[in-house]
């Protein structure tokens, strides 16, 4: 079946919809899972099992008064959480998220229309998707410095640093899989794990370093440094209030989402069905774990110290990825 | 006391423990193998394991911490000093102030107030009798003062209110009447010691 | 007559091992005092006869046993205060007090300023070793004030001291309780003062005097101030307030012109009313015995006022049209110069009835007598003399303090009194055996001026015409009569408990006939008595006494012949040992008699103050402007000590003052009390700041308030004085301006606790015949008033009384204070 622009839309917007609901619906799974770690309840009021607390808060980010610093850049200071929000999302058109699928007759309008796994089935997915992540650090960077904030220079500068840094690690640690696969679409990783066993055997330190790199890119705990409440107040994020900080907040569960669903389909074998579980519960289970994991990584570990990210960046993760290239390579070629 | 006693005196016994950190390594190689070291002893999972293990705990073996507090309330100490209770007599129901005003004196953030009179009776009738608490300190002077236990401190103690200054009136301190019979004896500040009969010298009742 | 002290000779005693200087004559305990030494004592009263009832104040001295409060110091005397002895009676004596006193302290009034707490706790009484059964002791209200609780009372006696000594009334007395008997064993186990005093106590009760239940008194309220515990208190006051609470300001009682020092106590009104009011008055009982206006007559405040800029204008308005202001005895001294200051810049005329009367006798009398002001005062006649002579003052009514004096030289100096009085007081009579009660006619003053020279007056320094004037009343008659002659018999006698033998001196009396010439004194019959019984008392009354005071009242103010009375006066003061007090009618009169140049009549457009006008500023809320209150005012007060007392404000007070508007008028300091130190130097005041002025009593009981005005002396030639003139005597329906006790003026009459009415004051038998209600017509007007028995009341004249200043009696009766009436029943 050919892609239709219909059916592009309506991924997108699926996209759009879905991922921001969820990315809101992440933090309260966050705090969720926060509280049932630490043996409390977590949000219980608003709605069943406190499931509308999200909506509460919307209701709160919309409402509150939008405050921007005297001294700020008023231009720059209202487009960062912009940025951030849509990098997040424009990243997540290079990923596919569901197995293609064709909306049934019976619906009207838009029945029988194909919609697509992924928005733009590109050639350069992951290089697509990993660049927009990476055009995501203007996000904090220039709110950050547009602040007119002590803590948010320093948090811009942590943005700067960590982001660049970290980019290395997640691009040479996606090199060896690209080098397997031999394809930089994303729907090609799904369809090499149809038939070979999921890359996270096959290049397990190449998925290790692809989940540290990717808490880092996320601004995730242990690597949560650039808004660390104990170190800079709230980091780049410390003068915004109200929706505008609610877009950092959806785009970071963006990310995190983004993340997710790149471990799933490049290592863990994509939305192929899995035993008896259709593909698409598949990669939701799939997702759903690697973001559990990274509350679960937040309840458990503590944050490391800037001079020590940098140094795992460049004298530990670095080196073996370079490493794991050359052996890979080695590997084929042999 | 001498100054270099009070200098050099101990506060407790110290019962501190050295934890075996190991040595601090110096050189590069030997902080990459630390590195290895912990990465590979799987310390990291203990982590993960003692906070999953917690969870696992809390929701299926029901040991959830949080008490939904204004659905559910710990018991609080008899000793804890709430908003005041006054007591009633539990023979006849009156109540047990006799409107001495010690608790009036003795308040040192002056918060209590209260009118007596001479009522039909030829008794001393407190009037009215209101304590502010927008200035108590809850500090139970009051019911440690009091010669008949009858101000004592209660277990109410969520006092939030729009007017944190208002007043409370001794009818809404005091016991109502048809609850007399569940009135808990005041056993925290100011009350008897259990051994006060034994302090007092009798008066001779010979005749 | 030891007991009246000239000179105070000081002599050294030994307390405890330290020397202490003592005046001779003082009680041990008393010289204690002065020396700031502590004996304890409970029944005794600093200026009353010891009672003996509590027997705590035993001491050693010189090796024997004695009270305190009764054994006189003596030259190198020894005192021991403490023995094991006497710890062991005192204790006992507490453990006593506090047999059956029920455990209410929590409830009780007294807690606080209780004696009988301070004495338990002082000696440590914490076990009881004694018992008996209680009687039920019901409580009482004596009066419209005085409220008592038997249960509580420790039968100190020293209401009933206080009562009977000093303030004359002897209202209450001890009476039978019907308690249980002491146990036999105590006479034998107990300390023996300890089991004296409880068998006194078990036995008695405080009660009216007179049987029925209710004080026929003055309801002065000083037995509430003298009970040690909580047994008395104002029924007004019960249960109220506990004594902690209360705020004590030093004052003066502006009522009467006594100026007692009080303290008025002021706590907040109540839990919503958060503003003070004044609780209770209370006075230092051991050197000051307070009148019922004093003590009662304190809630007279100008509440809730506020600066009323509109009446204040109208007001500047108003004394700018004013050519006179009218104002009374209720100012204080800082006032009345302002007001005298105005008239000096401005020619406002001053009128003032009250003083005016006043001023212009003592103006008369220090012309005559060469000194601007009388001699004594009620204070030194109580400490030194020992006959007393009152006339022209309704004594009972017009000066409680000189009622108070009058009666305590009788039952503390031995001493004698002489009243002279148109109308009869029995209570007068019964001060003592020594009063005589001269009830004469209305008018006849100068009579008794002149019979007062003949009985006292050195005939030596008698001018001859006067000398010869009074001997022309005088003709002798031979008597042939039985005259009782009392004998000096020595007889022994054994004392039963001591067994000692002693030998006592007796006197009795054995009749013998004689044969005389007896002088026939016409002016003791022209004033109504007995020549020959007159004579006869008088003899047995001026036995042994050398100190003698007169007592002037109001009446020789507005008498016809006050010039002529006044150089009497004077008269009398140079010629005779006497020495003189006059009392000035009300509240600040002296001050103002002193400060202010009065004009004799209003005139044009008038301002009152406190008084009517056309304009009217008024401390009673019902003027044109309101002014604060005596007891919201500082300021100065020149009592009838001639002391000039500081008082001080018990209440806010936010309105306008006098000050504020004299300041608008013609400028004046920033406060009242900024004139205190211009008060006119010239007059005997002197140029003390306020804040300077001290306000209250040593240990010793020396008056340390204020100062003392200077009095000029000049030497004067004897007063040339007239004969009198019979045409001044009244015949016929007599009314009296008098006011009943307690009641002074608007301000008395405003305080919640004084109830006595404005009412027409006569004898039961009087009343009787004229009903309930009567018109009593004046020669200018006429008022009804409700008729009121006063049981103390002798003789057909009436009283009405003034202290309502709206019905305008002043007026009515003019220059005099006695008006011949018709009085019609309505």
């Amino acid at each position: 079946m050919e892609a239709t622009a219909l059916g592009i839309v309506i991924k997108a917007i699926i996209i759009l919809a879905i991922i921001s609901a969820i990315a809101g619906f992440g933090t309260y799974l966050e705090r969720k899972v926060l509280a049932f770690m630490q043996r409390r309840l977590g949000p219980m009021h608003v709605g069943p099992y406190g499931l509308l607390q999200i909506l509460a808060d919307g209701i709160k980010l919309f409402t509150k008064e939008d405050i921007i610093p005297q001294n700020a850049n008023r231009l720059i200071f209202g487009i960062a959480p912009a940025i951030t929000a849509a990098t997040a999302f424009i990243a997540l058109a290079g990923v596919p998220v569901f197995p293609d699928f064709t909306i049934p007759e019976f619906i009207p309008l838009l029945g029988g229309t194909f919609v697509p796994s992924v928005a733009a089935d590109i050639n350069i997915g992951i290089l697509f998707v990993l660049g927009m992540m990476a055009a995501g650090l203007y996000g904090p960077l220039l709110a950050g410095m547009a602040q007119a904030n002590k803590w948010g220079i320093i948090g811009a500068a942590r943005t700067a640093i960590q982001f660049l840094s970290y980019e290395v690690v997640t691009g040479l640690s996606i090199l060896a899989p690209i080098m397997i696969v031999g394809s930089l679409s994303l729907v090609d990783f799904n369809n090499y794990s149809s038939d070979h066993a999921w890359l996270m055997f096959t290049q397990p330190v190449a998925f290790v370093l692809f989940l540290i790199a990717g808490f880092a890119e996320t601004n995730r705990t242990p690597f949560d440094l650039l808004e660390h409440e104990a170190e800079v107040v709230s980091g780049y994020a410390t003068e915004y209030s109200g929706m505008r900080w609610g877009m950092f907040f959806i785009g970071e569960y963006a990310n995190m989402i983004t993340i997710s669903i790149l471990a799933a389909v490049v290592f863990m074998g994509g939305y192929n069905d899995l035993f008896f579980l259709p593909g698409w519960l598949a990669v939701l289970l799939k997702i759903s774990f690697v973001f559990f994991f990274m509350l679960w990584v937040r309840a458990a570990w503590p944050h490391v110290r800037p001079d020590q990210l940098m140094w795992l960046c460049w004298k530990v993760l670095m080196p073996i990825a370079v490493i794991n290239v050359v052996v890979t390579g080695i590997v084929m070629m042999v | 006391m001498g100054l270099e006693q009070f200098k050099n005196r101990n506060v407790g016994t110290q019962n501190y423990r050295l934890l075996d950190l190991g040595e601090t390594p110096k050189t590069g190689f030997g902080q990459f193998k630390q590195v290895a070291k912990r990465t590979f002893k799987g310390e990291l999972f203990v982590g993960l394991w003692v906070t999953l293990r917690e969870m696992i705990n809390a929701l299926f073996r029901g040991e959830m911490h949080t008490v939904k507090y204004p659905f559910e309330k710990l018991p609080i100490s008899p000793r804890y000093r709430a908003i005041h209770d006054m007591l009633r007599l539990l023979e006849s129901g009156h109540y047990r102030c006799i409107g001495c005003g010690l608790c009036e004196k003795i308040c040192i953030s002056n918060c209590i107030a209260m009118e007596t009179r001479y009522d039909e009776n030829q008794r001393k009738e407190v009037s009215e009798y209101t304590i502010n608490f927008g200035r108590c300190i809850f500090c139970g002077y009051c019911a440690e003062v009091c010669p008949e236990l009858a101000i004592v401190h209660g277990p109410r103690y969520e006092n939030a209110s729009e007017q944190r200054a208002g007043f409370s009136l001794f009818e809404d301190m005091l016991t109502p009447i048809d609850k007399l019979n569940l009135q808990q004896e005041y056993d925290g500040f100011g009350a008897v010691t259990p051994y006060a009969d034994e302090n007092i010298k009798k008066t001779p009742l010979a005749y | 007559m030891s007991k009246v002290k000239t000179v105070d000779n000081l002599i050294t005693i030994t307390i405890d091992g330290k020397e202490y200087k003592a005046k001779e004559g003082e009680y041990i305990l008393n010289a204690a005092r002065a020396n700031d030494v502590f004996i304890p004592a409970i029944c005794y009263l600093t200026r009353c006869s010891p009672t003996l009832a509590c027997r705590i104040c035993l001491v050693e001295a010189d090796g024997k046993q004695v009270y305190a409060c009764n054994a006189k110091v003596k030259e190198g005397m020894e005192v021991v205060t403490q023995t094991p002895n006497i710890l062991e009676e005192r204790r006992a004596i507490m453990e006593v007090y506090d047999v059956n006193h029920p455990l209410q302290c929590g409830v009780c009034d007294k807690s606080g300023e209780c004696e009988l707490q301070n004495y338990t706790l002082e000696l440590a009484v914490d076990s009881q070793s004694y018992s008996i059964p209680d009687t039920k002791r019901e409580t009482a209200n004596w009066s419209s004030v005085l409220h008592y609780d038997p249960g509580l009372c420790i039968v100190c006696e020293r209401c009933t001291t206080v009562c009977k000594d000093m303030i004359g009334d002897a209202a209450i007395t001890t009476v039978k309780r019907g308690g249980a008997e002491l146990d036999k064993s105590y006479k034998d186990t107990m300390p023996k003062d300890a089991y004296a005093m409880w068998n006194k106590l078990q036995k008695s009760v405080i009660a009216p005097s007179n049987g029925t239940g209710e004080t026929n008194c003055s309801d002065c309220g000083e037995c509430i101030a003298v009970c040690p515990v909580g047994a008395l208190v104002s029924r007004d006051f019960v249960y109220t307030s506990n004594a902690w609470d209360l705020r004590r300001i030093p004052a003066f009682s502006a009522h009467s012109s006594d100026g007692f020092q009080i303290y008025y106590e002021v706590k907040p009104t109540s839990i919503d009313d958060r503003s003070e009011r004044i609780y209770r008055v209370t006075n230092e009982w051991n050197y000051v015995s307070l009148d019922g206006s004093a003590r009662f007559g304190y809630d007279f405040e100008n509440r809730d006022v506020v600066k009323d800029e509109i009446s204040f204008n109208f007001a500047i308005e108003a004394f700018k049209k004013a050519s006179t202001v009218r104002f009374n005895a209720m100012i204080t001294n800082e006032e009345a110069l302002m007001l005298q200051t105005l008239k000096e810049k401005t020619g406002m005329r001053l009128y003032n009835p009250e003083v005016r009367a006043f001023q212009k006798f003592l103006g008369y009398y220090s012309e005559a007598a060469g000194r601007s002001l009388y001699s004594t005062d009620t204070d030194t006649i109580m400490k030194k003399n020992d006959f007393v002579i009152c006339v022209g003052s309704a004594l009972r009514n017009d000066a409680p303090g000189m009622k108070y004096a009058f009666n305590n030289v009788q039952k503390l100096n031995k001493g004698a009194g002489l009243y002279f009085h148109p109308i009869g007081d029995t209570l007068i009579a019964s001060f003592g055996k020594s009063v005589e009660c001269v009830t004469h006619k209305a008018g006849l003053e100068e009579a008794a001026l002149y019979l007062i020279l003949d009985l006292f007056a050195d005939k030596s320094k008698l001018p001859q015409e006067v000398g010869e004037y009074i001997q022309g009343f005088k003709r002798t008659q031979k008597q042939t009569i039985k005259e009782k002659v009392m004998k000096e018999v020595v007889e022994t006698v054994t004392d039963e408990e001591t067994g000692e033998t002693k030998e006592v001196k007796k006197k009795v009396p054995e009749m013998v006939e004689k044969e005389i010439e007896v002088e026939q004194n016409g002016l003791v019959e022209l004033l109504g008595k007995e020549s020959d019984a007159f004579a006869e008392t008088f003899a047995k009354m001026i036995a042994k006494k050398e100190s003698f005071a007169l007592m002037v009242g109001e009446d020789f103010y507005y008498h016809p012949k006050a010039q002529n009375l006044a150089k009497l006066v004077a008269l009398i003061e140079k010629v005779s040992d006497i020495e003189v007090v006059m009392a000035p009618p009300k509240s600040n009169a002296l001050g103002v008699a002193l400060i202010c140049d009065l004009d004799d009549e209003a005139q044009g457009y008038t301002i009152g103050y406190n008084e009517n006008g056309d304009f009217r500023l008024s401390a009673l809320g019902d003027g044109d402007l309101d002014m604060p209150a005596m007891n919201q005012q500082e300021g100065t007060f020149t009592n009838l000590a001639k002391r000039v007392v500081p008082t001080n404000a018990a209440l806010p007070y936010g309105g306008y003052e006098l000050n504020d508007l004299i300041r608008e008028l013609i400028g004046a300091p920033r406060e009242t009390i900024d004139w205190t130190v211009k008060l006119p130097v010239a007059k005997g005041f002197k140029a003390v700041e306020f804040d300077a002025l001290p306000n209250g009593y040593t240990n010793e009981g020396v008056e340390n308030r204020g100062y003392l005005l200077d009095i000029q002396i000049e030497e004067k030639p004897l007063p040339s004085v007239e004969k009198f003139d019979e045409a001044t005597v009244m015949e016929g329906e007599i009314a009296y301006r008098c006011n009943p006790a307690r009641q002074f003026n608007d301000f008395t009459d405003k305080a919640h606790e004084i109830f006595e009415a404005f009412a027409l004051y006569a004898s039961p038998a009087k009343a009787e015949s004229l009903g309930q209600k009567v018109e009593v017509v004046f020669a200018n007007g006429s008022i009804v008033l409700d008729v009121v028995a006063d049981e103390k009341m002798e003789g057909d004249i009436v009283k009405v009384p003034d202290f309502k200043s709206a019905q305008n009696v002043y007026e009515l009766f003019g220059d005099s204070r006695y008006q011949n009436v018709t009085i019609r029943k309505v």
